[in-house]
């Protein structure tokens, strides 16, 4: 993969994972919320493979975007209402 | 063009740190302040990752591609990668603690505003 | 408003202190300190391919032992609260999707958790991610399941069992060469094969037994007291 590629990527994933990081906090619904930061987890497991860490990547990537993301739709199931 | 490449990455992880650190001091929903703990924990773990980084090598696997003798010219530090990787690990088990927690005092409060939560001031 | 604006603030100096001090983390060329006499001895030393995991295992052996019981307690407090605390909203029926999805998936990606583990040493991979993986292949099984998990079960068994394991392989070192979680006292075998590595592919399996296990324990946790999870 040449470098201006690798650089396109860095910079799209990264204005990417700031804009959906501050939309979690300003987005009404709490269930987007929540799917956005499994998004924000799963653009910095892309960063993780194209930093050279392969292993952070894949635990990231079951870790951040699968049972972080359950942990808390269980909690919204539980709290409910938005805010 | 490497240079963008790398600072790019610390930029957007100093970013995620500092948002998450934004929605934890000024958020009111107990869940909110803990997906934007959870957004801090993945900005550090970035910049640890980062902090480890050579431009131009490769992942610190060894395979046919790497000779032994030049191996430390041709791989990235492994050791921030091994921190990280339990640090993620960690980073879920405490925030299910957060989430199991907000959830109880939310159901004790009747609400999930952190202001109401009186019982977890001192 | 004024604790937007207080929190705005706060967060603009922590802004500006940050990016006074990352420029200076200049871009380093070369490897220095512990990482280069990892990268230099680890194939030697431990006989893994996959360095990052001569680290976790066997370099740091005794932090991923202090960690797991991090993990353990943090594991054991969700359960505990939640056991102590029913919440109480009844589990729902799961959709046909759900249902088809939780018969057909599972046995992949359990085979691939376990690949993971017992790859560690010469693939990327390890016991904390297989864990995981095996753990969220529970998870399917109960979501596409309409019962409730009761108390019994293996689980705690399991566990129990792992983290007594990574300590006994430790002090298996301590028995016949004098040094807790010595990893090459077997002999460390031909780096890039499956039978190398000294002691790291058992205590990868310790470790993923363990964080597949709490990990579970913690998912039944949520069921048992109810809800959609």
């Amino acid at each position: 993969m040449t470098e201006t590629l690798m650089t396109v990527i860095v910079v799209t994933f990264g204005g990417m994972m700031i804009t959906a990081a501050i939309a979690v906090l300003f987005v009404r619904d709490l269930l987007s919320a929540i799917i956005i930061t499994g998004f924000v987890s799963l653009s910095a497991s892309v960063m993780f493979l194209l930093m050279d860490a392969p292993d952070v990547a894949i635990t990231e990537a079951s870790i951040g975007a699968v049972l972080a993301t359950m942990i808390f739709l269980w909690g919204r199931g539980k709290i409910g209402g938005d805010g | 063009m490497s240079t963008a490449f790398y600072w790019s990455i610390a930029g957007t992880a100093a970013g995620l740190v500092l948002v998450g650190l934004w929605g934890i001091l000024t958020r009111k929903h107990i869940l909110r302040i803990a997906l934007a703990f959870t957004l801090a924990d993945t900005g550090v773990n970035l910049l640890l990752v980062w902090s480890g980084y050579l431009p131009g090598r490769t992942a610190p696997i060894v395979d046919g591609t790497i000779s032994a003798s030049g191996i430390t010219s041709a791989v990235v530090d492994p050791l921030p990668q091994a921190m990280v990787l339990t640090s993620i690990v960690i980073g879920v088990a405490v925030a299910a603690l957060f989430v199991v927690v907000g959830v109880l005092a939310s159901r004790r409060t009747g609400s999930a505003d952190v202001r109401r939560m009186k019982e977890l001031r001192w | 408003m004024i604790r937007t604006l207080t929190g705005l603030i706060i967060v603009l100096v922590l802004g500006a202190v940050a990016a006074a001090v990352i420029p200076e983390m200049q871009m380093r060329e070369e490897l220095q300190g512990v990482g280069y006499s990892y990268v230099s001895r680890g194939m030697d030393d431990t006989g893994s391919s996959n360095l990052v995991t001569a680290v976790i295992v066997a370099y740091r052996g005794l932090d991923t032992l202090g960690e797991v019981v991090v993990l353990f307690c943090a594991s054991t407090a969700v359960v505990l609260i939640l056991t102590l605390y029913p919440i109480g909203i009844k589990a729902s029926e799961p959709s046909r999707v759900v249902a088809f999805t939780a018969k057909v998936l599972p046995a992949p990606i359990l085979l691939f958790g376990v690949y993971f583990i017992a790859h560690s040493h010469i693939s990327p991979g390890g016991g904390f991610p297989g864990g995981t993986v095996i753990a969220s292949v529970f998870l399917l099984v109960m979501l596409g399941s309409s019962s409730v998990p009761d108390g019994r079960g293996r689980l705690p068994a399991i566990e129990s069992l792992a983290g007594l394991s990574f300590g006994l392989l430790g002090f298996w070192g301590i028995m016949t060469v004098g040094q807790f979680l010595n990893n090459a006292f077997l002999g460390t075998g031909t780096p890039g094969t499956i039978v190398s590595g000294g002691l790291i592919p058992l205590i990868s399996i310790a470790i993923g037994a363990k964080v597949a296990s709490e990990f579970s324990g913690v998912f039944k946790a949520f069921r048992n007291t109810g809800g959609t999870v």
